[in-house]
């Protein structure tokens, strides 16, 4: 993942107005944790799981601060849980951003379930989400992430995959 | 034991005014309902297994000048024990824990949860996690004690409060739903914070 992508990432958060960040740290973001550790105004809360993340998420929501859950995709499916009580039976959203492992062009055999999976459980969470394959477009889709769930109280997510995170 | 998990409640609810309440699981639900009618806009009431304390850190995240109190359980506790180490990490100097540890799955009938063999110490776990305000009490007195403690720490507190098994007799059903409640206990924070979470839509 550049520098560049990075920033591109921590301006959308603070755009957004996002000022914590759970996370479970990956490879394909690997320089983002330190960045987001580094960043002014973003408290990081490093996770033991994913679904422990995004019930904290589900926390920060209630006190009025915006939060996110970031992880490799393969965390969406420890999530699925908390996500599914919070978000179907509550209306408590959290916003994820996760990297797409699994994709076409994935050279480990162990990441194959990562990217088989990652859209149908999203769809089986109703839950809408964008994949982001172009720089460019990074800042505005978690812009958008936010501004939808927060109308509609629940769950989005932004995936990058491709050049930006290869 | 003898020491019932609503007595605990009606210890600790005249103790709570402008506290945070977030709360699992079964039967308990219903007990403090009743136990806290005071308390009810200022708690949330799940149905999750592991997401209570976690849900409990991130609101304390949030508001870090108001006290919240997570009543956590034996079953909900063992389905995240990770929550304890983020926490030891984090030290939320706001945050109470109460985990009544009944033993069982008391919302199924009954069956036993890990505690229940007499070798799973949660209390100790938590303290091997980072979290060294963790304890256990067997008795009235000493839950009372602990409330007072907890609530008046600096640092993350924890109580396991070892109750029987039983569900308060005579008590009233709550009748809402997770949404509902999720409405009501965000407005009551929204009011007493000053603030909007879940605000009108644009007109665009």
């Amino acid at each position: 993942m550049k520098q560049t992508a990075v920033d591109a990432v921590l301006r959308g958060m603070q755009r957004a107005g996002v000022s914590v960040a759970c996370y479970l740290p990956d490879s394909l973001f690997r320089p983002l944790y330190p960045a987001m550790d580094a960043s002014t105004g973003l408290r990081t809360i490093p996770v033991t799981n994913e679904g422990e993340g995004a019930a904290i998420c589900g926390g920060v929501f209630l006190s009025g601060k915006r939060a996110v859950l970031v992880m490799e995709n393969s965390g969406l499916r420890a999530s699925v849980e908390p996500l599914a009580r919070m978000g179907l039976g509550a209306g408590i959203p959290v916003v994820m951003l996760m990297s797409y492992r699994g994709e076409m062009g994935e050279n480990n055999w162990w990441a194959i379930p990562h990217g088989i999976t990652m859209e149908p459980v999203m769809q089986a969470l109703r839950m809408p989400y964008r994949i982001v394959r172009e720089e460019a477009g990074i800042e505005q889709a978690i812009i958008d992430a936010y501004e939808w769930s927060y109308s509609a109280y629940y769950h989005s997510a932004v995936v990058l995959g491709g050049e930006v995170v290869r | 034991m003898s020491m019932t998990r609503y007595a605990c409640m009606q210890a600790l609810a005249p103790r709570l005014k402008d506290e945070l309440v977030i709360l699992s699981l079964g039967g308990s639900v219903d007990e403090w309902y009743n136990a806290a009618p005071h308390m009810r806009p200022a708690s949330l009431f799940q149905q999750q297994l592991g997401c209570v304390t976690p849900q409990a850190f991130g609101l304390a995240a949030g508001l870090p000048h108001r006290r919240v109190i997570s009543l956590d359980t034996d079953g909900g506790l063992l389905f995240n024990l990770g929550i304890l180490a983020t926490l030891g990490n984090e030290q939320p100097a706001n945050l109470f824990i109460v985990v009544w540890d009944n033993e069982c799955y008391q919302s199924i009938g009954g069956p036993p949860t890990h505690t229940a063999a007499g070798r799973v110490d949660l209390a100790a776990i938590a303290r091997g996690a980072g979290l060294e305000q963790a304890h256990t009490a067997r008795t009235l007195d000493e839950f009372d004690a602990h409330c007072a403690a907890g609530l008046a720490a600096d640092v993350p507190y924890l109580v396991v409060a070892k109750v029987a098994t039983g569900l308060q007799p005579g008590i009233k059903r709550k009748h809402s739903d997770g949404r509902e409640d999720k409405y009501i206990f965000v407005r009551h924070v929204e009011a007493t914070e000053g603030i909007t979470i879940m605000g009108p839509s644009e007109h665009n």
